[in-house]
């Protein structure tokens, strides 16, 4: 994975490690708005997100050195942007509910093909985003970093803490949850787990 | 793939299609799937939403609805993010100066002293838990509670960082450590005076300690409690039955003071009664033959002159001395010369340092002979097996001190080498805070407020001066061996540039430029950085909206797998 059409900022790199402040300003300024954007993606509310951004560029300071430059860079800094929101979200999530464990034994039922295009085609990027935050933790996290950061399965596996054969499970039902998000405020629902 | 089983009678399940969308599947599943596709329309219906649900997906996610909120894009906040860490960091590092203090200094002295058959006075006692800098020691809290609590409060603050989510939220928790230190004090000292001519009249009695700031301060009344008094002109001619804590340029003390007296004076003169111990920096010091002391002075000043009663020891550092009083314990004096006059009679033994040997009347009664040590004015020539030994004892010490930093700090450590690399910005910045950091430090000890941090400045300051010639060390020896970030080799780097230094630095006339080269150096390097950690990782004045291509660092639309 890495950023097509991008050159690595390489030089920046560099210069970041030994500490340039001004190569520091440069990195943020290039990428802070991609990863906010994917942490407000991952995170339930902007104020979330805000500090997640932040915490991440201060965790990028000492784990820059860990950076392999034979490596994309902007993948690296998504995979670091992932763990850390889903050490956030984990760590909520311990405490707010019990997220489905077994979510590997429920049966996904399918969803009528007419319907679901239909749901699809009425639904703007607006209440899909607006969706998205009404799902569980671990769905809207898999969602995000497969549509958004285009993690590959066995980083999404990875960051997750699942079963590389699972991620398929996890995506699939993430996007019932979100069917079904998306059809609360209309007549249209389509299939779902529950 | 294992998750689907594949019956060309039946349609594909969800998840077949998901996977194919996806590119997940093997190229014989995926070619199944086509195929079944081809001729099943409600298959391929649902493989086409899946497709255009993955598009709208990628397509509502990577969206740039809102810009940069202006707390991300401005880097004051980073700034503030930043400094959590660094709270630890140089609560650490004070706590190691502290112990390094003691360990290093301050307990081979109190040996020394006790060895010197130097009374009972036990010098860590009398600073800190006897209360001679500050009364609030003994009476609120010891040294180990304050710290046990900033420990306490420090982990907490670190375990629910989460939850401190705002600068405020954090703000408040060492607001409220602050209360804490701050509100037994508080309860004793609520009277407080200012004025061009402050003064505690003669029929007044006050309860409690008392705070006075003015030109000319005088205390003729009582006062149960201490006396903190700021001023030109300090005099105490009244009864305290707590402590004096004067700060001004002319100090005088004729009344009765139950406690100690601790002063920070150009000249001060007791005439008057002192019952505990008096601990004084100043340049004229004056006991006069009125002025008696019960308990024991110390001293560092230029001019004594000491006419009075001491009640136990004295020790004293100064340039010129002269004694016609009564010291009933030991005298102990280190400076130019010592003059014992008619009259003067010393209890205990008596040892003075000095340039020349101390002039002695005859009439005066010593109970002890005098033991001169002429003031050693270091040369080549008391080196010897022994100062080898000690040096190399040292440099180990060092060397061991810089592992357990290495391992504490890796990363930092690493910054600060290459912080040290940049000559120019180091010595420059070392030589600003090697000279004002300790200015800023005693600023903030008379300001009694800032005594806590000034003190812990004063020691962290210590500890960092102990910490140059390994910071300079490693450099050396990484320009020697070549760099490295890996623990071990930049510990051998290290240990052989520490020695390097101790010897470059134990060169007879050379050795004092070079010392003060690596403080420099190695303070610079230091600061620079913990400067640069402080840094924001934004540059300032970055627009609210973002100027770089938003969507650049994004992947491509994944729209049918991005594999």
């Amino acid at each position: 994975m890495s950023a097509p059409g991008k050159t690595e900022p390489t030089d920046l790199i560099v210069r970041a490690r030994t500490g340039d402040a001004d190569a520091w300003g440069d990195l943020y300024r290039e990428f802070a708005p991609a990863i906010f954007r994917f942490c407000r993606r991952a995170m339930p509310t902007h104020e979330d997100a805000e500090d997640a951004t932040m915490e991440i560029f201060m965790k990028l300071r000492g784990k820059l050195g860990q950076y392999d430059p034979n490596r994309s860079f902007t993948a690296w800094l998504y995979k670091v942007a992932a763990n850390h929101c889903w050490d956030m979200l984990r760590r909520r999530k311990g405490r707010q509910d019990k997220e489905t464990d077994d979510i590997e034994n429920v049966p996904l039922q399918h969803p009528d093909p007419n319907q679901l295009e239909r749901l699809i085609e009425e639904r703007s990027n607006e209440e899909v985003r607006n969706a998205l935050g009404k799902v569980g933790v671990r769905a809207r996290m898999a969602l995000v970093m497969r549509y958004y950061s285009d993690m590959s399965y066995d980083e999404i596996a990875d960051a997750l803490g699942v079963r590389r054969a699972f991620v398929g499970v996890v995506l699939l039902r993430a996007r019932h949850e979100l069917r079904q998000a998306l059809g609360e405020n209309s007549a249209v629902a389509v299939g779902g787990t529950r | 793939m294992s998750e689907t089983e594949m019956d060309p009678k039946k349609h594909l399940d969800e998840m077949t299609l998901m996977l194919y969308v996806e590119r997940q599947l093997d190229r014989e599943r995926a070619q199944e799937v086509s195929l079944h596709t081809q001729t099943c329309t409600r298959c391929l219906t649902l493989l086409r939403a899946l497709d255009r649900e993955s598009r709208l997906l990628t397509r509502a996610m990577l969206e740039q609805e809102e810009p940069l909120p202006k707390r991300l894009a401005e880097f004051r906040g980073m700034v503030k993010r930043s400094m959590q860490w660094i709270w630890g960091l140089v609560f650490g590092l004070a706590v190691s100066g502290v112990y390094g203090l003691y360990a290093f200094y301050i307990e081979p002295w109190e040996k020394e002293l006790e060895q010197a058959g130097f009374g009972s006075t036990n010098l860590l006692s009398l600073l800190v838990f006897q209360g001679a800098f500050w009364k609030g020691w003994q009476s609120m809290f010891t040294l180990f509670e304050v710290l046990a609590i900033a420990v306490l409060a420090g982990t907490a603050a670190f375990a629910f960082r989460k939850y401190l989510r705002r600068g405020s939220a954090l703000a408040m928790v060492f607001a409220s450590l602050g209360l804490m230190l701050a509100i037994t004090p508080a309860t004793s000292a609520i009277e407080s005076r200012k004025g061009d001519t402050v003064t505690v009249a003669k029929d007044e009695n006050i309860k409690g300690d008392i705070f006075l700031t003015g030109n000319h301060i005088r205390v003729e009344g009582n006062v149960d409690g201490d006396v903190f008094a700021f001023g030109q002109q300090v005099d105490i001619s009244g009864h305290v039955t707590g402590d004096v804590i004067p700060f001004g340029q002319s100090v005088r003390i004729s009344g009765q003071v139950d406690g100690n007296v601790r002063a920070f004076a150009n000249n001060l003169t007791i005439g008057g009664s002192v019952t505990r111990n008096v601990l004084t920096f100043n340049q004229v010091f004056n006991l006069e033959q009125s002025g008696s002391i019960d308990r024991s002075l110390t001293l560092f000043g230029q001019t004594v002159t000491l006419d009075g009663k001491i009640g136990r020891d004295f020790l004293a550092f100064f340039q010129q001395a002269s004694i016609s009083g009564t010291i009933e314990g030991s005298l102990r004096g280190k400076g130019e010369s010592l003059s014992i006059n008619s009259g003067a009679m010393i209890g205990g033994n008596t040892s003075f340092e000095g340039d020349k040997p101390a002039t002695i009347s005859s009439e005066a009664k010593l109970a002890s002979p005098m033991q001169f040590t002429k003031l050693e004015h270091h040369t080549g020539r008391e080196r010897g097996f022994w100062f080898y030994f000690w040096k190399l004892v040292w440099t180990v010490a060092f060397v061991l001190l810089g592992l357990v930093l290495f391992g504490l700090f890796p990363s930092f450590a690493v910054h600060t080498m290459e912080a040290g690399e940049h000559y120019g910005a180091a010595f420059g910045l070392g030589v600003l805070v090697t000279f004002g950091l300790p200015i800023a430090a005693i600023l903030a000890c008379i300001t009694i407020v800032g005594l806590v941090l000034g003190i812990s400045t004063l020691f962290l300051y210590v500890f960092v001066l102990l910490c140059t010639g390994i910071v300079v060390g490693t450099i050396v020896g990484q320009w020697i061996l070549g760099r490295t970030t890996e623990f071990w080799p930049l510990a051998g780097r290290m240990a052989l540039g520490v020695l390097l230094v101790r010897i470059v630095t134990s060169i007879p006339f050379i050795g004092f430029w070079a010392k003060l080269a690596v403080v420099l150096w190695g303070v610079g390097a230091i600061s620079l950085a913990v400067y640069r950690r402080l840094q924001p990782v934004v540059a300032p004045n970055i627009p609210s909206v973002p100027t770089a291509p938003l969507s650049s660092p994004l992947p491509p639309n994944t729209t049918v797998g991005g594999m």
